[in-house]
């Protein structure tokens, strides 16, 4: 996975490196909007992490450049700027994610390690969290390499929650993932399949929990706690 | 002291222009009158003209056949301190009547001429003698009235004079001073309508958009005057706020980069209590400058009032948002839909005056409590803890800037609940803060109902 920064600040640009090497990406850093312009020109990246403010232009043209050049690579933007409308103009300019200065190195990579399994350029690759995984396409699950069955349903709500690790993913969207748009869905259809998925995780002895966001749906995490973005973001 | 009584424009521009018509009015008379005194033949032709008008009345009477006796009251003369004689012919030279007052007498012959109209006056000493001669026409017929008057000094002509400005100047000018005085009042009122106007563009300004301008039509210089230092003050007050929030992005940037470059770099120390400490101090730092940043961004907030949020959807996201924090806490977060309408804002600061709110809720509720954010009924968010609660007499102070309850929490500046009440008042909302039934605190953000309503 070859990612491109794109950050003014040297020390900042060093730190970003060493982490994401560290998490096993290849990364190239550049300093401005115009050595940017001619990197992604010359070389295809599977992510651009981008700051805004940067001395020669301002992130959001480039944005808007890479994009009018075809490419659908996922971009991120980090940025300092943290007001109350940068977070919408930032994805309205065709961004992915959004993430404000500062955050620490799990936070990074795991949106990096999101933005790279999307649906589209994602299909096909396993989905991992903590010692459970599962292949979206031979549809098998396992954990700790061990296969644990899974009805149909459980599977596909499995994965629509594996896809959105540490997210919440809401009733709705779940029960169009299950049923067929015909189907009734009784009300506490999808109550009934999330416990037996619970049972079943439990039992084979992996490592994640499946909590209730009461009145909105359901969220997957690893049973340590997630690294989450703080509740200011 | 008295508050000075305020008069409206219009009133005191009419008062003033109706005295100026008053002392128009006293001028005019002034001026007749000395004009009179100045040119007394012509009181002489009007004196002589009224009494021969008053004679004439009794025509009628003096044709009765059997020549009727000259009645008591035409004996007297009309002009004080005069004597008068008189002799009334008719066309053919006969006389219809006559008066001789003493020894003021009148040769009884009829006039040369139909045509004569004359009057002449003869002075001894202070002492005057009118005589003349006027034609009248009374039933068709004409007649002649030859008048000889005797008095003296300038009293006899009083009465004309009186009649003549009561006639000649009064009524007219009274007449034209109520036309002028209306007038006058159509006038100012209609020139100092774009006033008017002006004033009611420069009321409707929103004080939350300072980006508003007065767009009144300018008839009149100093009304454009008006319209242009109004507009100028606006700019510059847009100016002021502009500088704000240009602060707060600035401010943005060159404390959260290097605070960006702090949490890496303290990341990548050796694990241990001198880390976890540094952590704890960036991570406290990083939540100051992100509330003083949401506090500035929340003073200069403008919300467009034709915008529409739904309060159900900020609700549920900001609760999404944070569950994954709710459950690292070990904390239970719950939303409940009972039904909000849309309102005019701006969803992403509402969602931040939520956020601070559960964000406080779960800070500070004892683990495995839960947090309930609800939507509704009405223009309504709440949020419910099961926390130590908020005491009553620190209600109204949690609201203020700076202040916190708990100093053992997890840092902050202490501006969680003020930017929460900045923005909400924003929206033209309130901050409510209860006690929650079964204990803990109960905050609710009440708005107007919007459009949707």
């Amino acid at each position: 996975m070859r990612l491109l920064l794109v950050e003014d600040n040297r020390a900042l640009a060093g730190l970003i490196v060493d982490g994401l090497t560290e998490a096993g990406f290849v990364v190239d850093a550049v300093p401005g909007v115009e050595p940017a312009k001619d990197a992604v020109s010359v070389a295809d990246y599977d992510l651009l992490l981008l700051d805004l403010g940067l001395p020669d232009g301002d992130g959001i043209d480039l944005v808007r450049f890479v994009r009018r050049r075809g490419c659908g690579c996922p971009i991120l933007i980090l940025t300092a700027r943290g007001g109350l409308d940068d977070r919408v103009n930032g994805l309205d300019s065709g961004a992915d994610d959004y993430l404000v200065k500062p955050f620490e190195m799990r936070e990074l990579a795991a949106r990096c390690r999101t933005l790279l399994r999307r649906p589209g350029a994602s299909l096909g690759t396993t989905l991992t969290v903590g010692n459970l995984a599962f292949d979206s396409i031979a549809r098998e699950t396992t954990v700790d390499d061990r296969p644990l069955r899974l009805s149909p349903k459980e599977m596909n709500l499995l994965e629509c929650l594996m896809r959105r690790v540490g997210h919440v993913v809401a009733k709705p969207s779940l029960e169009g993932a299950l049923y067929a748009q015909s189907a009734e869905v009784t009300g506490n259809a999808l109550e009934a399949v999330v416990s037996r998925l619970r049972r079943r995780l439990a039992e084979s002895g992996a490592k994640v929990t499946v909590h209730t966001a009461h009145g909105i749906g359901y969220i997957l995490t690893p049973a340590q706690p997630i690294p989450t973005q703080g509740p200011r973001s | 002291m008295a508050a000075p009584r305020v008069r409206s424009l219009v009133f005191k521009l009419s008062l003033r222009l109706a005295g100026v018509g008053l002392v128009f009015l006293l001028v005019q008379l002034l001026a007749v009158v000395w004009m009179y005194v100045r040119n007394p033949n012509e009181l002489d032709q009007l004196l002589l003209t009224a009494e021969a008008g008053r004679i004439a009345e009794e025509i009628p009477d003096l044709r009765q056949p059997g020549d009727p006796p000259i009645r008591d009251e035409l004996a007297q003369a009309l002009a004080p301190g005069t004597r008068r004689s008189f002799v009334v012919h008719d066309r053919a030279g006969w006389v219809l009547g006559q008066y001789q007052d003493g020894d003021l007498k009148i040769a009884p012959e009829a006039p040369m001429s139909f045509l004569v109209i004359r009057t002449q006056r003869e002075i001894w000493g202070d002492r005057f003698l009118l005589s003349g001669t006027r034609r009248v026409t009374v039933d068709g017929q004409s007649y002649w009235i030859t008048l000889a008057i005797s008095g003296h000094g300038f009293e006899p002509f009083v009465p004309i004079i009186f009649n003549e400005i009561r006639f000649h100047v009064v009524f007219p000018l009274a007449l034209l001073s109520v036309l002028f005085l209306l007038f006058n009042f159509s006038v100012v009122r209609s020139t100092l309508r774009p006033l008017a106007r002006t004033i009611t563009a420069i009321g409707e300004i929103d004080p939350a958009r300072p980006s508003m301008r007065v767009e009144a039509p300018a008839t009149t210089s100093e009304v454009q005057a008006l319209i242009v230092a109004v507009n100028g003050m606006l700019a510059r007050i847009e100016a002021a706020v502009q500088t704000v929030r240009d602060f707060a992005g600035n401010a943005a940037h060159e404390l959260r980069t290097p605070l960006a470059v702090l949490t890496l770099g303290i990341d990548k120390l050796e694990p241990g209590p001198v880390q976890e400490r540094l952590s704890a101090e960036v991570r406290a730092m990083r939540r100051l400058v992100d509330q003083m940043l949401d506090m500035a961004q929340a003073d200069a907030l403008a919300v467009d009032p034709a915008s529409a949020v739904d309060l159900g959807t900020v609700a549920r996201d900001v609760v999404a948002d944070l569950t994954p924090l709710a459950i690292a806490e070990g904390r239970v977060l719950v939303f409940e839909d009972a039904g909000a309408p849309a309102i005019a804002g701006h969803a992403e600061a509402l969602g931040r005056a939520l956020r601070n709110l559960v964000d406080n809720a779960l800070a500070h509720g004892p683990p495995g409590t839960a947090v309930t954010v609800t939507s509704g009924p009405g223009p309504v968010l709440t949020v419910r803890d099961q926390g130590p609660g908020i005491p009553k007499d620190q209600r109204q102070k949690v609201l203020e800037r700076f202040v916190r309850l708990d100093r053992s929490g997890r840092g902050g500046a202490g501006l969680g609940f003020a930017i929460v009440r900045t923005i909400v008042a924003a929206h033209g909302g309130r901050v409510e803060i209860d006690d929650a039934p079964g204990g803990g605190a109960l905050i609710r953000l009440v708005f107007d109902a919007g459009p949707g309503a």
